[in-house]
């Protein structure tokens, strides 16, 4: 019977998967995982699709915010840069989807280390501005740079195809969607356990303290700007092959503020919490909107409120969360964990 | 958790569709309005518009008696919750006919409306792109496309004041820049001087430098495209403030009551396109008709704009085309029936609120100019309806 | 180079720029006491605006009277959400005060809509609609009486807190709060109140600008670029944020005039972010803030 959970070195301390709970769970999930385009329809799928590319950009936020403790309110550009960089690679140098998807992640990647570069200079309400301010001036560039981003127009792109495969439907976009979250969400949690992992925590407990240890401030906070940006472009780049369009409003401040949603919600400083974050923020629209279809047959003077609610519930989330449940879904999630862990000695 | 949340709600979904999937094809009209946004104002009045089309067609026997079925969801005037929503709509209902929110979802949902859901489709848009059947022959407009209107404009103002210097006021969006190089060639060719290019964001705040560019460059004439009224009767206010002369004119999303209402007495200063008669015009047979309706359902509502009109002229045109396809062996459920059927529109009669309809090149190249009136603040018709070719 | 609209633009930089600097205002103000940045400001600026707007419509209240609703609903406003919302927020990390305002926002933001809907409304002509002439320098009525205003509210502010109990309390508050709570000043009302007066601070900036250029919900939006104005005043700084104002209101014109035909528009609106981030890479305190050194 178990009365507690007790490891013998650190080996299986630092295990992803520390108990039988955890790793049956998780193969049931992949399963599921596997399973479900098959039993899905167009539209769930393209949730589904949506939620993985969430999920990426999440996890990428909460490595730089959550792990390093560097505020950002500029992921929405990142994530532009990548749809950009994936977009014009396809369309203009003829590179196949498969390639421009690493170099539109190296792409941000630069562009995030080089936002990055006022973190060594200010850190928190600044910092945060700092990033705000670079969001706004990618957006300026998005529209205005029309040589490249055809401006507001925006670029088509033909769906990606490995020789006569074509991506070109939600369901076989599934499976390119699942390989990166997979590969994303496995790195990250790699990641967060390896040196660099640490030396970000260090940073976002004590910089101070970290610099004195030996932690190169310079090097790590610019990782983790560029490690963060990479994610996000991988998502751009992503989402972009997917809908097949690129536009400067996909990356709107509140694009920002609702990857900054999930990460708090979800749990900062935890790639599960990015996970719960990103599935918990983009289902909570969708279930809005089918509520409110319903409303709009059962009582039609409403059907104009329902998307500001949509707005208020959104708010509402992120403010009640913060407020009464800081570190996130996560939490809530641990807390279930342990309970199965112990039981029935779970007090 | 998430698991389970993705199992319940799968399960719902699923049987929904294979409910619906089991039903009889009525014929199907699936629509995203612009309910809530930047773009409310006209999809609550299309919404409303369409819902009146629906209902009055029903009341009359429906499509060769078989009744019209139509859903809508809100777009929010964003593209992806846009999207979002066609693709819920489509998958639960599979409508033959669909309507869009924006020129934006036009373009980005175009490709895949030829190749895979094959509907026939209009929106609240007047983008070229949408009126080209080589390219798309599912797509059309209700009306002239901001191309032609712009062409109305210029000949208008080069018949009033040949070689006059003209500025082009434009929003920082798809929907304001569409038709501004074709514009500028035009321009050219009616030997007319585009001296300024002023931009602004929707609901622009500090308009000054703007409007000073203008009185620098000795502007005539002003095309505003991209706005609905605001910062239209900002713009008009201060220049007049700055002691500017300028003759203001504008297309179609703006040529309505709201931007009269907002300039008062300066409503004389705007002439605008419009490609619809207005609600007020009750002498028109289709227009009473509309009147008859609205105060018989609706007594609250006072007034009915232009963009309930573009709405109410392309579900005309959805309730024809499946009329006609219903006819055709293969009925409205064959794609290319319904494609056929619209293109085959010619001197349809709409009770005035157009002339008659003739489909060119998947849009009504008709238009008409209106100036506003300071003391009855209502658009009066200074032309008779143009055809643009 | 045509001297007189070069000189109108700077008239009119400077006009607009009391107008950020009354926003700036509010910030600094909530910034001085709290420690918070209510990045809300554009939604209290909103409502506010369309709070007014009802008071002059439906209502059919003269300005006066309506003007005084605003303000009482603005210290409602403060004196209500800092005890909800921030209070349970002290000690909290950075980032989640940040998205705490950010979520506000978004409330506030739903809530306005949900109320008044997204047509966008004229307001009332409240102000008389004459320009004022300098010479050849026109100022615009809307523009002229938001500066009136603006220059108003500030002085107003600067005497409370040179010369009243309460604007001493505040200011000692902000200073030491340890001090200060030695020395009998209720720290709590003093955070109340500084939200309430960052809150007037923003409907008053609302009122003003929902008279220049109509109402809808958009337009809180400009609270963000105002962010360059403290920035580069300063975030705790009063003077700091009246200076920048014009600053940035002068350059901002500047940029739009000269530059907007360059780059095909726009370069107006994101002139305030630019300058922001010089200001952050050069002189992060901007030109009156207290500087904290931290070298590694």
């Amino acid at each position: 019977m178990r009365s507690g959970d007790f490891k013998e070195n650190y080996i299986s301390d630092e295990a992803i998967f520390p108990s039988l709970f955890a790793r049956f769970w998780v193969a049931a999930l992949l399963v599921f995982l596997l399973v479900f385009p098959f039993i899905a329809n167009n539209h769930l799928l393209y949730i589904a699709n949506m939620i993985g590319f969430a999920v990426i950009g999440a996890v990428g936020l909460n490595l730089l915010t959550g792990f390093t403790g560097q505020i950002s309110l500029g992921h929405a550009a990142f994530i532009g840069v990548g749809a950009y960089t994936s977009a014009i690679l396809v369309t203009r140098y003829g590179f196949s989807f498969w390639l421009s998807i690493p170099l539109a992640g190296m792409a941000s990647a630069l562009a995030g280390a080089l936002i990055g570069i006022p973190s060594l200079r200010v850190k928190g309400l600044y910092l945060c501005i700092a990033t705000l301010a670079s969001q706004f001036i990618f957006g300026f560039i998005f529209v205005h740079w029309e040589s490249m981003t055809k401006g507001i127009t925006g670029i088509h792109i033909p769906p990606p195809a490995i020789g006569a495969l074509h991506f070109d439907n939600e369901r076989k976009f599934y499976w390119i969607t699942l390989f990166f979250v997979l590969l994303g969400v496995g790195y990250a949690r790699n990641l967060i356990r390896s040196k660099m992992g640490r030396a970000f925590m260090a940073v976002r407990d004590r910089d101070l303290a970290a610099e004195i240890m030996g932690i190169n401030l310079f090097r790590y906070k610019l990782s983790a700007f560029a490690i963060s940006s990479f994610y996000a472009g991988v998502t751009g780049a992503l989402l972009v092959n997917f809908l097949k369009v690129v536009v400067p409003e996909q990356f709107s401040f509140m694009v920002c503020i609702e990857y900054l949603a999930m990460v708090i919600v979800g749990g900062l400083g935890s790639v599960i919490g990015s996970v719960f974050g990103a599935v918990f923020m983009t289902l909570v629209p969708e279930v809005l909107s089918v509520l409110s279809d319903i409303v709009k047959e059962a009582a039609p003077e409403m059907a104009s409120l329902i998307v500001p609610f949509k707005q208020v519930v959104f708010g509402f989330l992120i403010v009640s969360f913060l407020i009464f449940e800081p570190r996130g879904l996560v939490e809530i999630w641990n807390r279930i964990k342990k309970f199965f862990l112990l039981w029935p000695f779970s007090y | 958790m998430k698991k389970t949340v993705f199992c319940v709600i799968s399960v719902f979904l699923f049987l929904g569709i294979m409910g619906v999937a089991i039903a009889e094809q009525l014929p199907t009209i699936c629509a995203v309005h612009p309910y809530t946004g930047r773009f409310a104002f006209a999809g609550i009045e299309g919404a409303a518009a369409m819902q009146d089309v629906v209902d009055m067609t029903n009341e009359a026997g429906g499509i060769n008696g078989k009744k019209l079925q139509y859903f809508w969801a809100d777009g929010e005037y964003k593209d992806d919750v846009g999207i979002a929503a066609f693709k819920r709509l489509y998958a639960q209902h599979k409508p033959q006919i669909t309507f869009g929110q924006s020129t934006g979802m036009t373009k980005a949902l175009g490709p895949e409306i030829k190749d895979r859901y094959k509907t026939l489709y209009s929106a609240y848009t007047f983008a070229e792109e949408a009126a080209n059947p080589k390219v798309n022959p599912y797509l059309f407009l209700p009306g002239p496309t901001y191309v032609d209107q712009f062409g109305v404009i210029l000949k208008y103002i080069a018949k009033e004041k040949p070689g006059a210097n003209l500025a082009f006021f434009y929003s920082d969006t798809e929907f304001g820049r569409e038709p501004i190089a074709a514009g500028r060639e035009m321009a050219k060719k009616l030997g007319l001087k585009v001296v300024a290019e002023e931009i602004s964001q929707v609901g622009g705040v500090d308009l000054a430098t703007q409007i000073l560019d203008m009185k620098a460059k000795k502007v005539e004439y002003c095309i505003f495209q991209g706005f609905v009224s605001n910062p239209i009767a900002s713009v008009v206010k201060q220049s007049k403030d700055y002691g500017m002369n300028i003759k203001f004119m504008g297309t179609f999303w703006s040529t309505e009551q709201q931007l009269l209402n907002e300039l008062g007495p300066l409503a004389g200063e705007y002439t605008g396109v419009s490609a619809y008669s207005f609600y007020y015009q009750n002498d028109l047979p289709e227009i009473k008709k509309i009147q008859a309706w609205t105060k018989n359902k609706f007594p609250k509502v006072q007034y009915r704009s232009q963009s309930y009109m573009a709405v109410y002229m392309s579900t005309l045109l959805f309730v024809e085309s499946f009329k006609r396809a219903d006819k055709m062996p293969g009925g409205f459920n064959k794609p290319e029936n319904l494609v056929k059927a619209f293109q085959s529109i010619k001197n349809f009669d709409v009770g005035g609120l157009m002339p008659p309809v003739t489909i060119n090149d998947n849009s009504i190249p008709v238009g008409r100019v209106y100036r506003g009136n300071p003391s009855t603040l209502k658009f009066d018709p200074i032309s008779d309806w143009v055809r643009l070719e | 180079m045509d001297f007189s609209i070069l000189l109108q633009i700077v008239v009119v930089g400077i006009a607009a720029g009391g107008v950020y600097g009354l926003i700036a205002l509010g910030f600094v103000l909530i910034y001085k006491a709290t420690s918070i940045l209510n990045l809300a400001m554009g939604e209290f600026m909103t409502l506010g605006a369309f709070v007014c707007f009802t008071a002059l419509t439906s209502l059919h209240l003269p300005f006066y009277i309506a003007f005084i609703i605003t303000l009482a609903f603005a210290v409602l406003l403060g004196v209500i959400i800092e005890p909800l919302i921030l209070r349970p927020m002290i000690g909290e990390p950075v980032i989640s005060v940040v998205m705490v305002t950010i979520g506000l926002g978004v409330i506030l933001k739903g809530l306005t809509y949900m109320i008044w809907g997204p047509v966008y409304r004229a307001f009332p002509p409240i102000f008389p609609p004459k320009p004022l002439l300098l010479g050849p320098i026109v100022v615009p009525s809307g523009l002229l009486w938001g500066f009136l205003f603006a220059i108003a509210t500030m002085a107003v502010f600067i005497m409370i807190f040179k010369f009243s109990r309460t604007g001493v309390a505040m200011r000692a508050a902000a200073f030491d709060q340890q001090a200060a709570l030695s020395m009998g000043v209720s720290v709590r009302k003093v955070f109340a109140l500084s939200w309430s007066f960052g809150a007037i601070a923003a409907v008053i900036s609302g009122v003003v600008i929902g008279n220049m250029s109509g109402l809808n919900i958009y337009m809180g939006d400009i609270g963000l670029a105002v962010l360059s104005v403290i920035i580069l005043g300063g975030l705790d700084s009063i003077g700091g944020a009246i200076l920048g104002g014009f600053i940035v209101g002068i350059l901002q014109n500047l940029t739009g005039f000269y530059i907007d035909p360059l780059v095909g528009g726009g370069a107006k609106d994101i002139a305030p972010y630019v300058i922001l981030l010089l200001i952050i890479m050069i002189r992060p305190y901007g030109l009156f803030g207290k500087v904290t050194i931290e070298r590694v």
